[in-house]
């Protein structure tokens, strides 16, 4: 089945998606059916109640789960229509994560970590250390480069993760909770970062529960009850 | 690849050590096992081992054993008759006889007396096996040989010039045989006429008769000719005789069966020691191989990561067991057990231990982290 693709110009697009998981014989409406577009040069904050359905609205953008019904756009990639090798393949291609507890790869090093992507491109060695000392640079981690995660602070790690997302030059980012492990100073460098990145064009989406991450946003979505909508919830617009 | 497996192995070190010891203590044990069959199967065909392979190239045994060490008595006379098959050169009478032996002090162990002809003792023992004196001095009067290794067994020096007794007639050590043994006695080599003396062995008999063949006969032709011609014994290719030798012994002795289960143990419970081990290594990593699958990495390619890591432990494991069965072999072989590690036998314990590590990651840890959804890395 081929399909119009539903916003040429979104880098990712939700069309009437939604998303129930099944366990056993209980079911739960994770993500009610929803529309979300994300265009380029935007930072995008998602915010919501916990167990709202924000990691669910991630996680489909970030084409690591199927929806349950709906259509996903990714970069112009029908992704109902892709086998988990091509979605795979895809995220590699276009998606950068950054998580929460920042996912280093344990044994590896900092510069190792944010050269596995390329690896996994099969991009020539001595081209992925040249591109994985620029990304560090760009997240000012260069004198870490040797360090294992391990020896490093929760905001350095989160560097080196932004460093790691943004290497393979995705044109999405997406990041759940980034900021939750970090301190306020190590939240300014980090969303100053992931700032930077809107304005070469990139799409970053922001999932968060933290207020201070207002400031940076270009957008809001507001994630409720498995809703996804422009305007907050009534409540909040008072307070 | 290889680079990210080994740090991987390198972080997780204890678990890492775990494996490599499980696959060394498995692979050490499935060779010595294998080594020690390896040398009790050589014992089991040494009368046909330590024999003369120009002189004996067939063997002539009663109609009834599959077994040389168990050999009825033939008709002295069949030795001239069988001259007369087309193809056969030249025929030489075997005796096989026990005795027991007696030394200054005291000592009595049986053994096994092997007479066969001079010049050629086409029964042994042949000149590989010779470790001090001549074969030709075989010929003197009283004069027997014995083996370097039996010098244990006797609780007595095997060197030329040793008295003895055989049956209570006395006897010389003239000739040092060095690894000239068989299953289960000691091989005492003579000739035929000294043979029947000490056993007071029947002149009309002979135990087997060994043929050479003329130019241009295959031994099996000349087999076939003499069992047509004479249909109450059974000529054998040396060889085959050999083989179905070690082929019954191995069975009706159960020490296939022994060896063959502490080897098959040593395999499941190196696979379970082994996978378990992986398994648990993976476990603990298995939010890193979350996040490999998130930011873009395949089935494959984790399937290949758990591969390398189980094969570079594989290959520790392996020289680390060979460096060991190397000390327990040379060690060993002073006491006169003697196998080769030979490549076949390398090659084999290797695919062995590499089967057994790449078989236990594929069941415990790649089947485990295959199922890893690349969500779960959202969820803390
Ligand atoms: N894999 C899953 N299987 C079953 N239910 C799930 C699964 N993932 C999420 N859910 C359920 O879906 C709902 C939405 O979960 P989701 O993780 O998207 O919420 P969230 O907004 O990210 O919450 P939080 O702020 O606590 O991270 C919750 O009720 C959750 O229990
Ligand atoms: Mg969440």
């Amino acid at each position: 089945m081929n399909k119009e693709h539903f916003c040429e110009s979104c880098i990712a697009a939700l069309e009437n998606t939604s998303k129930i998981y099944k366990t056993g014989d209980t079911s739960v409406t994770a993500l009610q059916p929803s529309t979300v577009m994300l265009k380029p040069n935007e930072l995008t904050l998602i915010i919501g109640p916990s167990g709202s359905g924000k990691t669910t609205l991630l996680s489909l953008l970030g084409c690591v789960i199927y929806p349950t019904t709906g259509d996903i756009w990714v970069n112009g990639n029908h992704v109902n229509l892709l086998n988990e090798v091509e979605l795979a393949n895809l995220r590699l291609r276009n998606i950068g994560f950054v998580f929460q507890s920042f996912n280093l790869i344990a044994p590896l090093n900092a510069i190792e970590n944010v050269i596995m992507p390329l690896r996994l491109l099969r991009l020539p060695e001595s081209k992925a250390r040249e591109k994985a000392l620029e990304a560090l640079e760009k997240v000012n981690m260069t004198d870490k480069q040797k360090n294992l995660p391990r020896e490093l602070s929760g905001g350095q790690q989160q560097r080196i993760a932004i460093a790691r997302a943004l290497v393979t030059e995705p044109s999405l980012i997406l990041c759940d909770e980034p900021t939750a492990a970090l301190d306020t100073k190590s939240v300014s460098i980090v969303m100053q970062e992931l700032k930077s990145l809107v304005s070469v064009g990139k799409s970053i989406a922001v999932v968060t529960h933290d207020n201070r991450l207002k400031q940076f946003a270009d957008r809001i979505l507001y994630v409720n009850n498995g809703f996804v909508s422009d305007t907050p919830p009534e409540e909040e617009i008072f307070t | 690849m290889i680079k990210t497996a080994y740090k991987f192995l390198k972080y997780d070190k204890p678990k890492t050590i775990g494996v490599i010891i499980g696959i060394v203590i498995c692979t050490f044990l499935i060779g010595q096992q294998v080594g020690i069959l390896t040398f009790l199967t050589r014992l089991m065909g040494g009368l046909i081992d330590n024999s003369d392979t120009d002189t004996a190239q067939i063997w002539i045994v009663d109609k009834i054993t599959i077994n040389v060490n168990e050999l009825a008595r033939l008709d002295e006379s069949l030795v001239r008759e069988v001259r007369s098959v087309e193809g056969v050169k030249n025929s030489y009478p075997v005796i096989v006889a026990g005795a027991i032996a007696t030394f200054s002090s005291g000592k009595t162990v049986p053994v096994t007396l092997i007479g066969s002809e001079p010049p050629h003792f086409s029964a042994g023992p042949n000149t590989g096996k010779i470790a001090e004196g001549k074969l030709s001095d075989l010929v003197l009067e009283y004069s027997i040989s014995a083996d370097y290794y039996d010098a244990s067994t006797f609780s007595n020096t095997t060197d030329l010039g040793t008295e003895l007794e055989l049956n209570g007639k006395r006897a010389f050590i003239r000739l040092q045989t060095i690894d000239a043994r068989g299953f289960g006695g000691s091989y005492i080599y003579t000739t035929v006429t000294k043979a029947r003396f000490y056993a007071n062995y029947p002149q009309d008999k002979v135990n087997a008769i060994n043929v050479s063949i003329k130019d241009g006969y295959t031994p099996e032709e000349v087999c076939n000719s003499i069992n047509k011609t004479f249909p109450s014994v059974r000529a054998w290719v040396t060889n085959d005789l050999k083989k179905s030798t070690i082929r019954f012994v191995v069975s009706s002795s159960n020490i296939g069966t022994s060896i063959g289960s502490l080897v098959i143990f040593a395999i499941i419970s190196g696979f379970f020691i082994i996978g378990l081990t992986l398994y648990s290594a993976a476990i603990d990593r298995i939010r890193d191989y979350g996040t490999l699958k998130a930011i873009g990495a395949t089935n494959q390619y984790i399937t290949k990561l758990i591969l390398i890591q189980s094969f570079i432990s594989a290959s520790t494991g392996f020289l680390l067991a060979w460096m060991l069965l190397e000390g327990f072999r040379s060690g060993v072989a002073k006491g006169g057990l003697i196998f080769s590690l030979s490549p076949a036998l390398l090659v084999g314990l290797f695919l062995i231990t590499l089967i057994i590590s790449g078989g236990s990651a594929v069941f415990f840890s790649i089947r485990t982290l295959k199922n890893v959804e690349p969500a779960s890395v959202f969820r803390n």
